[in-house]
């Protein structure tokens, strides 16, 4: 029986890249992932140390019936969703070529999917923020009764929460269409 | 045809030429991305992402069709509109190679 454990970690939307490579680091290890709980949960099961490639797909759930046997065709395991993620690995020993090793041989495919993302998280955090966040801030700082000090509290720590995750978000994903975009 | 569809597909990517190209038969995204490499001398490698998001974006567009489904895998065709796009591409690649060897385009 393969012993487990469950590491707390938080990677933003915009943190893809660095999701990958700390996975690869942890299989190097002996540790595979085997599962994620939101918000920041990762369930890894000891196994082998190997070199093994992880890549993170967006698709915010669109994927159709035949992507799966397309990823799986080219030799890519599928061992995980997560809130519109897919979590896909390949060992390093069953790729010929670089690109062997990638999920978009394209830089135009990268911007697409980091517009997915900003369309489909960013933005509604944007509105939530402004729309809701922001005014009820606002309206609680005014008021003066015990339960209103109670949630202005709650307001301000989502109030910084939604503004750095925003900020961060927004000008990681930003440098990195500007990183695909030159390259291309 | 529509310009918007002229202005996203003229000119088009490598992987998107070869993709339109291979399509002229009904075929499946792996099967093309073999057959590019095999074309290619294996120089032109299309990743399993980019040929899904690629197949979506020109099925959404118009340019080829879903024809029918083999063992899970998705077999597509290209339609006439894709046949206008990938000749418009093959006139604008003939030219280039035209004159990158100094020919005159206009005989």
């Amino acid at each position: 029986m393969n012993s487990k454990k469950w590491i707390i970690r938080f990677f933003t939307v915009a943190d893809y890249e660095e999701e990958e490579i700390w996975l690869r680091e942890k299989h190097k290890n002996g540790w595979k992932l085997v599962k994620t709980f939101p918000p920041c949960f990762y369930v890894f099961e000891s196994c082998t140390p190997e070199d093994v490639v992880y890549r993170l797909d967006y698709k915010n759930n669109t994927e159709s019936s035949d992507y799966f046997q397309m990823f799986a065709d080219y030799g890519w395991e599928c061992f995980n969703r997560y809130l519109g993620w897919l979590y896909f690995r390949k060992p390093v020993s069953e790729t010929d070529t670089e690109q062997d090793a990638e999920i978009f041989s394209d830089d135009v495919s990268r911007i697409d999917m980091a517009d997915h993302i900003v369309k489909t998280r960013l933005l509604p955090l944007v509105i939530i923020f402004f729309c809701c966040v922001l005014p009820n801030f606002i309206i609680c700082i005014n008021e003066s009764d015990p339960f209103a000090d109670f949630l202005t509290i709650v307001f301000a720590v989502l109030f910084f929460l939604y503004l750095y995750l925003i900020f961060h978000c927004g000008s990681k994903l930003r440098r990195l269409r500007e990183k695909y975009s030159k390259r291309s | 045809m529509d310009n918007k569809i002229r202005r996203i597909y003229v000119p088009m990517t490598e992987s998107g030429f070869y993709i339109l190209y291979c399509l002229q038969q009904p075929q499946h995204g792996y099967g093309i991305g073999q057959q590019v490499k095999q074309m290619t001398g294996g120089e032109l490698v299309i990743s399993a992402g980019t040929m899904y998001g690629t197949l979506s974006k020109m099925e959404k567009d118009g340019l080829i069709v879903f024809v029918r489904e083999e063992e899970k895998r998705k077999l597509y065709q290209i339609t006439s509109l894709g046949t206008e796009i990938l000749n418009l591409e093959i006139h604008r690649i003939e030219r280039l190679y035209k004159n990158s060897r100094g020919e005159n385009v206009n005989e």
